[in-house]
Formats: C-alpha cells, structure tokens, sequence
C-alpha cells in the first residue's frame, strides 16, 4: 500500500480556481498530492498514461472547454481501468436536476464551489475524508453520494 | 447486466481470516470482530507473512493498541447499527463504555484525537450508511428505516440524511434507481 | 327521422293501393255473382210457373179429352171426336214442351215419363172404347165400365200432375231458399267492404295529404339550406363539386364560378378547363392525382394555387371523398375552399412562432449567462474577498475593515439574486413534466431542504394529510420551500413559530376572485403562520417579483420569492392568494386543480 498519502487530480479550465484549489489543499492537515490539468481532454489523456498512479478521487469540472465535465465522467466509467476512481464534480453552479443527472450519471460528490476560502478548505477536507472512510471501512462504494 | 449484493463483512473477513491462519498452520480463536487470539508462542516471521497474506484482501494488521481500540469502538459501533432488529435505544455511550470496558470520555477523546472525527458523528455517518442500504437492497418504507435505526420521526431520519449526504432520501433512491436502469439498459 | 318516414308512408301506400284493388276485385265478383243469382232466381220462378202453366194445360186437354169422350160414349155421336182429337194433338205438344221444360230435372222427367203412360193410357183406353163403339152405342153397362176406368185413370193423372207441381213448387221453394240465403248475405258483405274500402281510402287520403304536407315542407327546408349552403359557400368561400369518375361529368356549385372570379354556371365545368386555372406549378398535383383509374383513396385532399379570371392568386384546399352510387358508379364529391387568407395568416404565425421561439433561445442562453458566467466573476470576488479578510484584515484600518465588509454583503446580495432569478427563471423554463406524486413526501423533501433552518429556528410545522396530484414535483417542492422559507423569515422574535399545513377540498364556486371553469374540483393547500404578517391591502403586491415589504437590511430577502410561488402555482393552472394580520400571522391559499 502506497503509505497514506491521498492522490488528488483536478480538471478546471480556470486558472483561479486551480490557485485556490491546491492553496486549499496546503492549508488542511491531511497528506495529500494534488494534481491539476486544464480541461477534459487533457485528463482523458492523463487517466490514460501507464505510468501514473490513478487518483484516489478526480475534482471534475463541469464547464469545460474541447471536452466538458459530463463527457469525461461517462468515458471514466465506462472504462475498466478508471471506473473505480471516485468522482467529484467541482462546478460553480447548476439546478437540483442536473445534480441528479450527475449523479445517476455516476457521480460519488457534487461539490458547489463556494464562495468563501474557508468554507471551501472545510468542504474539501469534508470530501477527501470520507472518501477515505469509504475507502478504508468496506462501505458500499456504490451509494457513496454526497452533494455539498 | 449487474449483480447487487449484499454481504455480511464479519462472516467474510472469519472464513479468510480462518484461511490464512490455517495456511500457516497457527491456532486461532476469534475474540471479536477485528480480534483475534494466537498462541504466546508466534514468531515475527509469521506476523508478516500472515500481514502480507491478509494485505491482499484489503485486511491490515493493527499494532497499536489506540489503534486497536479505535477499531474496537468502529467495530462495536458498526455491530450495534447492522443488527437486523431495531436499534436499541440505550444509550450508545453505555454501550460503548461497557462493552469495551473504558470510560466513555476517554475512548471520545481518543476517537476525536486519532480520526479527526467524533464519536458521534461517525455514529451518524454509519447510521446513514445502513439506511442507504435499506434503501438500495429492501423493500422497506422509509418510516420503517426511521424506526429501525431509532429516529424520532421520518422528518428527522430525512433531515438528518440530507445533512450527511446533501440529498433527501427520495433523491438519494431515485438516483440509485435510474443507475440500475441505465446499468441495466447496457 | 323524416327520411325513414316518407319510405315507410310509401310502402303503407302501395300496400294499400294493392289490398284496395283486390277488394274492388272482390266486391265486383260478389255483386255480379249476386246479380246472376237474381236473375236464375226470376227464370227459376217463371220457369216454375210455366211448368205448372203447361201442367195445367196439359190435364185441361186430357180433361177435354175426356169430356169429348164422355159426350161421344154417351152420345155415340163421332161429331164428339173432334175436340178429343184436337185435344190429343194439344197434349202431344205439351208433353214436347215439358219435357223441354224439364230437360235438367231427372225426377220430374221420370214423372213426366209415367205422366205421359198415364196419359197414353187414357188415351189408348179413350181411342179403344172408340174402335169398339164406331157406329154401335154401348150398353150402360160399358158405359159405367169404361166411366169408372176412365175415373180412375184420371184421378191417377190428376194426382201425377198434382204432385209434379208439387215437385215443381218444392224445386221453386229450395232454389228460392238458396237464393234467399245467398242474396242475404251478399249485400252485408258488400257493405262491410265498401266501409272498409272507404276506411282504407279515407286512411290513404290522410296519409297521402299528409305525406304532401311533409313533402312540402321538407321542400322547403330543402330550399332554405340549398339557399344558406350557397350563402355559406360565398361567406365560408368554398364551393361543392360531383365528378362522375366513368363519364368524367363534372358539377359546379355556383360559388365554385365566383371562386374562379367567374359568372355561375358561365362555362361547361370540366377537369381540362378546371386546370387552365391552376397555376401552372401546381398542375402537376392534378396531374398525377386525378387519373380517375387511379383514384382509390377514399378522401384525398390538395394544396394549390389558382389563378382568378382577374389574375389573383388564390390558395385553394380541395378535399374529395370518394363514393359508389348503387349501380356500382364510382362519384367523387367534394368542396374547395378559397384558403388564402388563413395560409397567409398561418404563415405570419409561422414567422411570429420563429421570432418567438428564437427569443426564448435568446432568454435561455441569457438564463445560462447569469447562472454561470455571472456567477463565476461574482464567486471568485467573493472568495478572494474572503481570503483578505482572513489572512490580511490584521493590517487594515477600521474604515478598511468596514469597507470590505460592505463589499461582502453587497456581493453576497447580488449574489442570492442571481440565484433567485434563476430559480424564477427555471420556473418559467418550458421542460414541465407531470408527474403523480404524493404531496406528503414533497412536503417531507421540503423539510429535510430546510431542516438545518427550522432547527435554528425552532420551528413547529404541522401538516395534515396531502392528496397526490399530477404535478411537476420538484416545482412543488420548490413551493414548499419558498412558502415555509417565508414563514421561517418574518417571523416574530419573541414568538415559536408555528407552520401549520392543511389540505381540503373545493369548487371555487364562491370565492370572490378566482372562478373556476365547469365546476372544477380544487384541492385548497393553506400554509399558514403566526409570525408577523401584513397589512390586507399587499396582499397582491406580494407576488409582484421584486416586491418587498421589508428592507433588506431587516429582513435579507430578493422579492422573488413569492413571485416563483405565483408561477409555479400557474404553471399547474392554479391559484394563490394571501391573507394577512399584522401582528398575527399570514396565511396562503393555494388552490391546485385536482
């Protein structure tokens, strides 16, 4: 088992919100790895690579440029070697509907960014946590559904 | 096409557990759940290669006692919200402190200290986590689950599921629905 | 009705023309079998009467005979021969006629027969006492022998003919019995037949005038909507036309002329000159659609262009139904209708569909603007902000401070706004989807929405049992929210609020503003609360969006609200309303039809 540090990958076309993203990250007290790219063909092609260690859980944005959040959350689970990687949409905002669609689309979180600093350490922190707990206790993967 | 299941983690983890031990040829007893009694006589060469087999399966050896007796109160905790009758409504610190013979304050302490989580809220988390398997595998309404799992009413049992996983019950149901629809349709 | 009437009429006609015509028949059968039997009846009677005539006759010359042969037995004189020669020449002829006489009666010829050996007797007897006493007188002796023979056998004659008129009389009597009997009946069967002739005549009468009388008055309703079709026609601009598909006959109503901007009936309607008025690109649907040999359709319908005697262009619509008349000919009827004006109309509605349909892309794309690309600028500021406050705001001045906290609310205010308009917006979206749900649950899903809130607030809401509706049920979920969101809001500090839900069931039928349809059931949701409530006269204002009754600096808020409340209530052909005290609470009704 690779020691306990958390492999976290990001895909936001938003250069801001990398920033404040992996600045959150720096300041929780958890040992994590964080990774981003800018869009979703670039992640497509990064998941792909033989090399890398998949992330523990993907922060997928929704709105994205060449190739958008959903379509690259219906690739990952359709394919074998990714569809284990636990997902968490990161977008700025969209209708209870869309939540769903997200979800049932396979989804484990639906993360509204928020828009306060703290706020967004504390939700990250939140996420990463128990996806652990799912992680590490046998809980059923398959109902691991979390909108923040 | 998906098969569900629904899988009872201790008679799982006993028949690999008993695998491994009679593999290597150790007399064992089993304590508890997570627990196990050897004979004073085991070497270290047998510890490891009894923690790599049972690393394979997602099993871990635990060596500090905290840790050990973090996992006792999960345990304890886990037992006490799958128990197929309803919930008992004695006080879970009583149970928890009796059950594992420690004051409750200090085993609090230690489970806030070593999960960065309490006591109680991993009780919730776990309750939620039942509820979301009554949901997915029984055919149960969701007053029954709020009874089951000791909720003063469907509001709060609703309520309280909203808080942990963002989602109503019916949401959270619904959601599970169509992705066995869609899982089906491929 | 009258239709089916008329046939039956017809038929009850014929059927009594034929049962009068044998009746007829009959009755002039009877009375010429009557008129027969009367006149045999008065044959009969003078026939009878000559029989007993001639009978008569007969014995008054054998009594001649036998008075000559009296006078010359006692006389001897032969001068006495003469009338008994004269009478036996008499009853030869007599007996010639008698027996012509009783040519068809077998038992009187037999006693003719045994008359005439009487007689012969006699007067063989008479012409012997004559040989034996030429010349000689008899003794008194011979005379009284040959007197007492003669008695005798004249007695025998006497009683013959007696009793043969006696027959005669009783053949009379049985015939005129016959005739009696036939002769009685016949007039009262005549009678009963003339009355009934002249019943079933006098029913014909009725009938027939009647017949007449729904005759013309069917004629005239005939005439009154031949009169409005062809008033309908000019009004309605569309014309009837019959096309005979074997013969290729064609018939025009007079309107189908003035569509063509013709006089009626100015020319001899036929297909080929039909089509000199189709525009010229639209021929082809003829063309190919009127091969009569082909036509199997049962209806078909065309779109076409004509080109008016005046050089307008028109739009007509054809529509053809094809039918078999009961030789088996094949006839297609049909109207055309002069379109223009719609086709024109349905165009501009067309184009004003397009213009609309392309606004309401503009407004969703506006929609998709404000929730994301508004948002995101607006979110980062608000982070960033938040950022500086917690690392930085030690360095600041105390106006500083005050700034950039004012900065945050007014960020945070054009913030919920945003959100709320797009909540409004969504309301509005045109994806409405019904579905049955139970109200409960939507209710429940509402609470748990808002449970961290009505903890906070320690609110008490109690509900009564909801019905489950065909409903968008997030929409409604939303309602909830909004409407307990509302109650949780302006509620009074010092008071437990109290969220009280019931559900009953109405008509409308009496409210003063809402007035529903035919009488249609709606169920009737009051959310009522006891926190601050308002003053009547907003009542209305209250879902106008935008509207407040409190400064935001009070009460947060963005007066949308409600006005979602109002839309989404309408978007399930609802009502709302509210009621208010201030001080006290206020109440909302909504009414959702069942």
């Amino acid at each position: 088992m690779q020691e306990d540090l958390i492999h976290i990958l990001l895909a936001d076309d938003d250069e801001d919100d990398r920033l404040l993203f992996r600045d959150a990250f720096e300041e929780i007290r958890l040992k994590t790895k964080v990774d981003t790219v800018n869009d979703g063909v670039e992640l497509m092609a990064y998941l792909n690579r033989k090399e890398i260690i998949l992330p523990h859980i993907l922060f997928l944005d929704l709105n994205m440029p060449r190739k958008n959040g959903m379509e690259c959350l219906s690739e990952i689970r359709r394919l074998d070697h990714l569809k284990d990687i636990a997902v968490a949409i990161y977008s700025t905002s969209a209708s209870a509907d869309d939540i769903e669609d997200t979800f049932v689309k396979g989804a484990n979180v639906y993360i509204k960014k928020p828009s306060d600093f703290a706020k967004l350490r504390e939700i990250l922190q939140h996420v990463v946590s128990i996806n652990w707990q799912y992680h590490t206790s046998g809980l059923n993967r398959d109902n691991f559904i979390l909108s923040l | 096409m998906r098969l569900y299941f629904k899988y009872d983690m201790s008679k799982a983890y006993k028949v690999i557990l008993g695998e491994q031990f009679d593999k290597l040829g150790i007399p064992y007893t089993f304590i508890a759940f997570g627990e196990v009694e050897v004979a004073p006589g085991i070497n270290n060469e047998q510890i490891i290669k009894l923690s790599e087999a049972l690393n394979v399966y997602g099993i871990d050896l635990i060596e500090s006692q905290k840790n050990i007796l973090i996992q006792k109160i999960k345990d304890a905790i886990i037992e006490l919200v799958y128990r197929d009758e309803k919930l008992s409504n004695s006080k879970v610190s009583s149970y928890l402190a009796k059950k594992l013979n420690h004051s409750y304050g200090y085993l609090s302490n230690l489970f806030s200290e070593l999960t960065f989580s309490s006591i109680e809220n991993y009780i919730i988390i776990q309750k939620i986590e039942r509820a979301k398997q009554l949901i997915t595998t029984e055919e149960i309404t969701f007053s029954e689950i709020a009874w089951r799992l000791n909720y003063s009413s469907v509001a709060h049992f609703s309520a309280q599921f909203k808080n942990v996983t963002g989602l109503t019950p019916t949401a959270f149901q619904r959601i599970i629905k169509k992705r066995r629809e869609i899982s089906k349709a491929d | 009705m009258r239709q089916k009437f008329s046939y039956a009429s017809s038929f009850l006609l014929k059927s009594i023309f034929v049962a009068s015509l044998f009746v007829l028949i009959f009755i002039s059968g009877v009375s010429y079998n009557h008129t027969v039997a009367l006149t045999e009846s008065s044959e009969l009677v003078v026939h009878s009467y000559e029989v007993h005539l001639e009978l008569d006759q007969l014995f008054s010359y054998v009594k001649d005979a036998e008075i000559g042969h009296h006078s010359f037995v006692i006389s001897g004189d032969s001068v006495f021969l003469q009338p008994f020669d004269e009478a036996r020449d008499k009853i030869s002829k007599s007996f010639i006629k008698l027996i012509k006489l009783a040519a068809d009666k077998k038992q009187q010829q037999a006693n003719l027969d045994s008359l005439y050996e009487l007689i012969s007797l006699r007067l063989g007897q008479m012409a012997n006492s004559f040989t034996h006493k030429a010349g000689t007188r008899m003794d008194q002796i011979q005379i009284d022998r040959e007197m007492l023979w003669g008695r005798d056998v004249m007695n025998s004659i006497r009683t013959q003919i007696n009793s043969m008129i006696a027959l005669e009389a009783q053949y009379l009597n049985t015939q005129q019995q016959k005739y009696k009997y036939e002769t009685l009946f016949t007039p009262l069967i005549t009678l009963m037949l003339l009355i009934f002739s002249l019943t079933v005549f006098s029913f014909s009468y009725y009938r027939i005038s009647n017949d007449l009388e729904n005759l013309r008055e069917t004629n005239k309703e005939l005439m009154i909507s031949t009169e409005s079709i062809k008033h309908a026609e000019k009004i309605g601009e569309f014309s009837t036309w019959q096309w005979e598909l074997e013969t290729g006959k064609l018939v025009y109503s007079d309107n189908q002329y003035q569509l063509l901007g013709c006089q009626p009936q100015s020319f001899e309607p036929s297909l080929e000159k039909y089509l000199e008025f189709v525009h010229p690109d639209d021929r082809h649907i003829f063309t190919v659609g009127n091969d009569p040999e082909k036509i199997n359709k049962d209806t078909s319908v065309a779109f076409y262009r004509i080109i008016r005697k005046d050089g307008q262009t028109r739009f007509f619509k054809s529509i053809g139904k094809l039918l078999k008349d009961s030789k088996g000919k094949r006839i297609m009827i049909g109207i055309n209708c002069d379109v223009t004006d719609q086709h024109l109309s349905s165009i501009a509605l067309e184009e004003r569909n397009r213009e609309l349909e392309q606004s309401n892309k503009e407004l969703a794309s506006f929609n998709h603007i404000a929730s994301h690309d508004l948002q995101e600028p607006l979110r980062k500021v608000q982070t960033f902000i938040s950022r500086i406050l917690e690392n930085d705001s030690d360095h600041f001045t105390e106006s500083g401070k005050e700034s950039f906290s004012k900065i945050q609310s007014a960020v945070g205010r054009m913030r919920m706004l945003i959100d709320d308009l797009l909540l409004f917006s969504r309301a509005n979206k045109a994806e409405k989807i019904f579905q049955k749900s139970d109200l409960n649950q939507l209710l429940e899903n509402a609470k748990a929405e808002l449970a961290q809130r009505i903890e906070e607030k320690n609110a008490i809401i109690n509900s009564t049992s909801l019905p489950e509706l065909q409903v968008i049920p997030f929409q409604i979920q939303q309602l909830f929210i909004n409407l307990i969101e509302n109650s949780l809001k302006y509620s009074r500090p010092d008071v437990q609020i109290r969220i009280d839900i019931s559900c009953e069931k109405t008509n409308l039928q009496n409210h003063p503003v809402f007035k529903s349809i035919n009488n249609k059931q709606f169920y009737k949701i009051t959310v009522s609360d006891n926190g601050l409530g308002f003053e009547q006269q907003y009542a209305d204002s209250l879902f106008v969006l935008f509207y407040r009754l409190h400064p935001p600096n009070e009460y947060p808020g963005t007066g949308i609200g409600l006005a979602i409340c109002k839309k989404i209530v309408e978007n399930h052909s609802g009502f709302i309303e509210a009621k208010g005290q201030p001080g006290k609470g206020s109440s909302f009704m909504i009414y959702l039809p069942e």
